[in-house]
């Protein structure tokens, strides 16, 4: 019985997480993606357009949900929270702190990867259900890449387990060692160009390409559910840049209570802004170069590093 | 690379051609269009290497691009500044359109002022781009586009006295000026001119009938004295500024009655001789004292008018006929062109009764001698002269009336010899082709070839050229002539080499026209001005503005109406006018006039007149014009400028001849101003100065300046 | 459930064989089709089977119009042909009606023109290089080349006042003189822009995803680009060396030395580079120009408001960004033309659209469309 009512809690904390997160985060890209097009960005609202989130968020709960007129009304409508449910659940397992995560599980290696794959099935509902060819295309393309995508970033953190001998985030943190950035340095780039992939951002946006499909799964999605989408957008990429500062950095064994966390939150930020400087940065990819690069340059990648790991594990 | 491509880009090439073949004359830099041979240097194909290097520089160019995008990142913003700073529009910006002002409601700047002001306020009008094209190409700067003004207002005496300052006798002028203002006239870019000369003419008819209550002698509020040797143009230009000056002048005229060349040279058809007489009495009524009859040299020596007068102007004219010295020249019928015109003039006979006349000479004269040798009976007349006949010295319209009465010109022949009877009498002439009169350098030198022509006739009239005859005039005093007979005089500031003896006119120029000689006499009473006021004859002095405008090629007149067309000025028939000195020129009616005057664009004056040029060349019919024309109620009664339509091509404001329309640089007048276009001066005047802003501040703009 | 009745259709192949094809209609509103075309496009899976353009959204009949205009109001109507190019259709207009009517232009109206259109096509490359970036996902690029395009906009607006539209070169010349200072301007603008083109190059060309998606796409021969009537950036892409400003030479183009940029492949990806280099090109002929330039009169003076040429036809065509842009004129003496006709580059190298796009990848499509650089307001008419 605690434990719904954890889970409940820790839910809606993971909600607001995402919500604060998705708010700072697009401030964040739209200054980014500002600064590197030689723009200003938002400037109006608040300090340096600081509250332009805010008030889009207001205007997107306040705009008529459009629902076509062909569209499988129920999965429709269920398809965002869908999307949504699965990655506000990844951030349960995250290490905010040393020695500290929302549910602390022997298997949070395997949640956190296992359980936003879940996502993908909304994605594909929410192109199904739109009766849209466009969005069709972009709900079949995303389950080929999330799928396909999930298989190096999974192998890209297998490495840890092996270091640490333990599938548990906490103890991979307390196990964290200075020599593992270097040697997990291949690890890492595979982690984060799958993150990136497994979100569907740029480049690897094929299923909400702008110029092709014009918005893929979500081209009839408005107003809030519309904003659910990029709320688990934004979220994904919180999951990815926290987990990935977490355990590819150490920051809590690096610096001892808060000044850890707040490490923790710099290099999560630093993550997550590589991930958004990469969208700003290159053109977006085919579908089958999207595939070719999982399978033919991720995956060998991910092994390579898994061989160089277990090369070091008996000597330690 | 692509050098095997060379078949096909030839292929290509020759049916680009083929669709375009014709010359083109004034094409720049390559007529025959010639394809250059092109060889292939920059290829632009480029790709990674193969292997592990290829592998390591593909993952290069990624970080590569982090490196151009960071880099970026932190450079300066520059894609976008608005509204953080306020953009400056370029000031050409296109923008909404207003007016600058309305007909009806804004006066047109009157170009008045004191003579020795007058160069002063067309200079700087003309650098401030205000002054008419009709005002600028006027060697006296007679204020047309005035006279236009008011003569539409119906205010006949005002147009007079406004032309009077500047041309001093607007009736003579008005029938003999070869009008270089109707040349210059913007009207010539849309349809025709505005009949500037025409309209002295009726200005002064309309004047003759009032003139008693308008004419008031100038007051002499000055000791010095002046005199003008000669009655002419010139002379008479210099005594009226003197007078409003305030000096007392005195004009000696060595004939029995004034007017120099306008009396003995131009022919009574041209210029009645009591149109002439009358603009001289009225001259005579403002305070000239007009000695006849006196011929300076002769009944009175110079000497004494410097000895008499503060300062003495030699306006004498030119008195001498040129005679071309061929075998036979001094044969009995060999006649100069200005004795042969006084005789017709003042005697009506020049004693061609029944005869054959040749006249030689492509000039304005030699035109003026012909007609008259018709007129006083003479059976053929033939015009001879060097020149081609599209390159004849005379006006265009001169010869064409001439031809219409029946002078027979004969063009491209020189004189070669005066064939004489026995008895030293005309009895023909020997003419020779002539191919080119000028040589490369535009200066004088016929070429003739090898066709000879033999011409019965029994009269020679020689009209190729006057010389000035002062030898008498200064015949006693230190001025001296030089070799060929000419007074040195300053070109500028009209100054002989005797301190208070100036000179105008002709005796300066040289053959001329009677505008030019005025605008000589205008600039000499400034000199003399300044020389009795002991003031530096140049210092500060603005020279005579010459500005330069561009002639204009005739504009097609398909499709304009009517009513919008010039005026023409009936004419006598041809058949009916060449007997006789009887005007050939009818003149306009009151109504005709005021229709005239009303076509005048009052170019520069930033008053628009409602002339719906804008609305004509409006490509997307986005602009409506109307006006009333009554005289005196005259305005634009409504402009509306549809935005909705209007695309800021811009034409609309090139085309509109005075300037009053123009672009505000108001972006958002463009999105928020539809309503009040619909005729509302205050909208349509606004000042548009400023910067772009925000639409926002358009409007609040707009309600301030309707709030004051 | 099918997905969407209406959008399949079944397709018997030249074997015999059923297929059952997805039909998607892109535009003719459409982030990518670069204004108002609509292409019905049949999917096999992802791959195009067929490509067929729908043209004739843009389309205003401004040929018709020309008719009820006279020469002068016509002007206007040609800026929004080629509404990223105005200044070409300007100019070829201009020559055709100079031609016909025989109106001398100044010499440095020549230098004018000659200077505005190598910024024009500075700025009309920037536009088709920067949303072929954008069609590829490329959005920086994108505000990259648009930011060097802006240059150009207010270097145009400085000059005759508009920045889009400009109704600049007229019969005879072009309508205003350069403002003081704004040769400096240009020279300052050509040098900073030769940098950013440097950088744009590996931003873009010298990536390794851009050369993926557009390496081998879109491939067109150089006997096809000939036999298409292919002209200007798409038919140099596929190595057909030919240029009017050097196979016809025209206007002042004779007295500057430039090169002709070719690629050797002719897919999307020398396409879209044969822009880069012409870039450089312009600027050096702008530098040239204005070294060249002397003072002079900008536009025939005294031309009558009303041009009303001999009865006749003309035809004279330039290098536009796009290709070879050509207008015809009929003239029955009268002061409007009795017929207009523009041979439009756009529209014939967009007719290499079902060629290229065939066999392709539906997201090979939209760079082949880019890649083709078609404006509407052309193709249309």
């Amino acid at each position: 019985m605690s434990g719904l009512v954890w889970g409940v809690v820790w839910g809606l904390a993971a909600g607001v997480l995402i919500a604060i997160a998705a708010l700072i985060g697009v401030w964040w890209e739209r200054k980014f993606s500002g600064a590197i097009q030689m723009r200003i960005g938002p400037q109006e609202l608040g300090p340096a357009g600081l509250l332009q989130t805010l008030a889009d968020t207001v205007k997107l709960v306040l705009k008529e949900d459009i629902i076509p007129g062909r569209a499988d009304v129920t999965v429709f409508r269920i398809a965002p929270l869908i999307v949504f449910a699965p990655i506000a659940m990844s951030l349960v397992v995250v290490p905010y702190a040393a020695g500290f995560a929302p549910l602390d599980t022997s298997v949070g290696i395997l949640f956190f990867m296992a359980v936003p794959a879940v996502s993908v099935i909304g994605v594909m509902l929410a192109g199904w259900s739109s009766r849209n060819t466009y969005a069709s295309i972009g709900g079949v393309r995303a389950a080929a890449q999330m799928i396909s995508y999930e298989l190096p970033r999974t192998l890209s953190v297998l490495p840890f387990v092996l270091l640490a001998g333990s599938m548990r985030p906490l103890d991979i943190v307390a196990a964290w060692q200075w020599w593992w950035v270097p040697l997990l340095a291949i690890g890492f780039v595979v982690y984060l160009i799958s993150s990136v992939a497994e979100l569907n951002r740029g480049p690897f946006d094929l299923p909400e390409a702008e110029s092709e499909l014009v918005a893929g799964y979500f081209a009839d999605y408005s107003g809030i559910r519309w904003a659910i989408f990029m709320m688990a957008e934004y979220g994904g990429l919180l999951a990815a840049a926290v987990f990935g500062a977490a355990l590819f950095f150490g920051p809590f064994s690096l610096l001892p209570g808060a000044a850890g966390v707040v490490l923790f939150v710099i290099l999560s930020a630093v993550l997550a802004t590589v991930m958004m400087w990469a969208k700003w940065t290159f053109p977006r990819m085919r579908p089958d170069q999207l595939m070719g690069v999982a399978w033919k340059v991720l995956t060998p990648m991910a092994l390579v590093q898994l061989v160089l790991v277990g090369a070091v594990v008996p000597w330690l | 690379m692509a050098l095997g491509r060379h078949d096909t880009s030839r292929d290509a090439n020759g049916n680009g051609n083929g669709n375009g073949d014709g010359t083109r004359h004034h094409e720049v830099g390559a007529p025959d269009r010639t394809p250059e041979a092109v060889p292939v240097t920059v290829n632009v194909t480029d790709d990674f290497p193969g292997g592990v290097a290829g592998f390591f520089e593909r993952w290069r160019s990624l970080l590569v691009g982090f490196g151009i995008t960071g880099r970026r990142a932190l450079g300066p913003t520059t894609t976008l500044r608005y509204p953080h700073e306020r953009v400056v529009l370029s000031p050409r910006w296109r923008g909404a359109l207003r007016l600058r002002g309305i007909l009806g409601r804004d006066d047109i700047p009157i170009l008045r002022d004191a003579p020795t002001a007058y160069n002063d306020l067309i200079d700087s009008t003309y650098r401030a781009d205000r002054l008419p094209p009709c005002v600028g190409n006027c060697p006296a700067n007679v204020d047309a586009r005035g006279q236009g003004y008011f003569l539409g207002e119906d205010k006949a005496v005002e147009a007079y006295e406004l032309v009077r300052e500047r041309n001093i006798l607007p009736g003579v002028l008005g029938r003999i000026c070869h009008h270089p203002c109707e040349t210059a006239c913007r009207r010539n870019y849309y349809d025709e001119p505005i009949a500037i000369r025409p309209l002295h003419r009726h200005a002064f008819e309309e004047y003759a009938k009032v003139a008693e209550e308008h004419l008031k002698p100038f007051e002499v509020t000055r000791d010095e004295r002046v005199a003008i040797i000669g009655s002419g143009p010139s002379g008479l230009a210099a005594a009226f500024d003197l007078m409003s000056l305030g000096y007392h002048v005195t004009a000696y005229e060595k004939e029995k009655k004034p007017g120099g060349a306008l009396y003995s040279g131009v022919p009574a058809y041209r210029l009645p001789r009591d149109v002439l007489h009358t603009e001289i009495d009225y001259l005579v009524k403002m305070g000239l004292e007009l000695k006849l009859g006196v011929e300076v040299g002769h009944d009175v020596p110079i000497d004494y008018l410097i000895g008499e007068y503060d300062a003495v102007i030699i306006a004498a004219g030119l008195q001498d006929s040129r005679i071309l010295p061929v075998p036979g020249h001094d044969a009995e019928g060999v006649k100069g062109a200005l004795p042969f015109l006084r005789a017709a003039n003042w005697k009506g006979d020049a004693g061609v009764k029944g005869k054959k006349v040749l006249v030689i000479g492509g000039g304005n004269v030699a035109v003026d001698v012909a007609r008259c040798a018709l007129r006083t009976g003479a059976t053929e007349v033939r015009l001879s002269c060097l020149e081609a006949s599209d390159e004849m010295p005379c006006h265009p319209w001169e010869i064409e009336e001439a031809l219409d009465e029946g002078v027979i010109a004969m063009c491209s022949f020189g004189p070669e010899e005066v064939l004489t009877t026995e008895d030293n009498r005309v009895r023909g002439m020997r003419m020779r082709e002539c191919l080119a009169v000028f040589d490369a350098a535009g200066r004088f030198a016929p070429v003739f070839g090898d066709e000879y022509l033999e011409i019965e006739t029994d009269v020679v009239v020689f009209s190729i050229g006057q010389a000035p005859d002062l030898a008498h005039v200064v015949a006693g005093s230190d001025l001296s002539l030089t070799e060929r007979g000419l007074l040195p005089v300053d070109g500028t500031l009209f100054t002989t080499h005797h301190p208070g003896v100036f000179a105008c006119g002709e005796v300066v120029t040289g053959p001329g026209s009677a505008i030019a000689s005025i605008a000589t006499g205008h600039e000499t009473a400034i000199s003399v001005h300044r020389y009795l006021r002991g003031e530096h004859l140049a210092a500060d002095r603005v020279p005579r503005p010459v500005p330069i405008y561009a002639k204009y090629q005739k504009a097609t007149l398909e499709g304009v109406e009517k009513s919008r067309l010039r005026v023409n000025m009936p004419m006598a028939p041809p058949e009916a006018r060449a007997n006789d000195f009887r005007p050939v020129e009818l003149g306009l009616t009151h109504m005709e006039a005021l229709n005239e005057a009303a076509r005048c664009l009052r170019c520069q004056s930033e008053v628009c007149v409602g002339c719906t040029f804008c609305a004509r060349t409006c490509p997307d019919y986005a602009i409506e014009v109307e006006r009333t024309d009554d005289p005196g109620e005259r305005h634009v009664t409504h402009y509306d400028l549809d935005l909705t339509k209007c695309c800021f091509c811009g034409l609309c404001a090139e085309q509109c001849p005075t300037d009053a329309l123009v672009h505000t640089g108001q972006y958002e007048l463009t999105f928020f101003h539809r309503g009040p276009t619909i005729f509302a001066r205050e909208e349509m005047l606004r000042d548009g100065g400023g910067t772009r802003a925000t639409g926002c501040d358009a409007v609040r703009a707009a309600d301030t300046e309707a709030g004051r | 459930m099918p997905l969407d009745v209406e959008s399949r259709e079944a397709v018997e192949t030249a074997e015999g064989e059923v297929v059952d094809e997805l039909v998607v209609n892109v535009g003719p509103s459409h982030p990518s089709t670069h204004g108002v075309c609509r292409v019905i496009i049949h999917l096999d899976g992802e791959i195009v089977t067929r490509a067929e353009p729908v043209i004739g959204y843009l389309h205003r009949g401004i040929e018709k119009m020309a008719e009820n205009r006279t020469y002068l109001q016509v002007v206007p109507l040609t800026d929004r042909l080629d509404y990223v190019g105005s200044m070409y259709s300007n100019w070829a207009y201009c020559r055709s009606v100079e031609r016909l009517a025989d109106i001398p232009v100044p010499e440095r109206a020549e230098y004018l023109r000659v200077i505005v259109c190598e910024l024009q096509r500075i700025a009309s490359h920037m536009m088709a290089i920067g949303s072929n970036g954008a069609d590829t996902g490329a959005l920086t690029l994108f505000v990259y080349a648009f930011d060097q395009r802006e240059h150009v906009v207010e270097l145009f607006e400085e000059l005759c006042g508009q920045r889009l539209t400009y109704n600049y070169v007229r019969p005879g010349g072009v309508s205003h003189d350069m403002p003081e200072g704004w040769a400096d301007d240009v020279r300052a603008f050509t040098a900073a822009h030769r940098s950013a083109l440097a950088e744009m190059d590996k931003l873009f060309f010298g990536n390794v995803i851009t050369r993926g998606r557009l390496k081998g796409i879109g491939v067109l021969s150089a006997d096809d680009a000939v036999a298409w009537g292919a002209s200007g950036p798409v038919a140099r892409g596929s190595g057909v060396n030919w240029d009017l400003r050097k196979h016809d030479p025209y206007s002042v183009y004779p007295r500057f030395d430039f090169d002709i940029p070719t690629g050797t492949d002719g897919d999307c990806y020398d396409r879209a580079r044969v822009r880069l280099y012409e870039c450089y090109e312009s600027c050096r002929i702008i530098e040239q120009a204005l070294a060249q330039m002397q003072p002079g009169p900008h536009r025939t003076e005294g031309l009558p408001r009303l041009i009303a040429p001999p009865p006749g036809d003309a035809y004279d065509h330039i290098e536009s960004a796009r290709g070879a842009l050509g207008v015809y004129l009929v003239s029955d003496g009268s002061t409007r033309p009795y017929r207009m006709k523009v041979r439009s580059p756009a529209f014939c190298n967009l007719a290499l659209l079902p060629t290229l796009a065939e066999g392709h990848m539906l997201s090979d499509l939209v760079a082949i469309l880019g890649s083709l650089d078609p404006v509407f307001g052309e193709v249309d008419r």
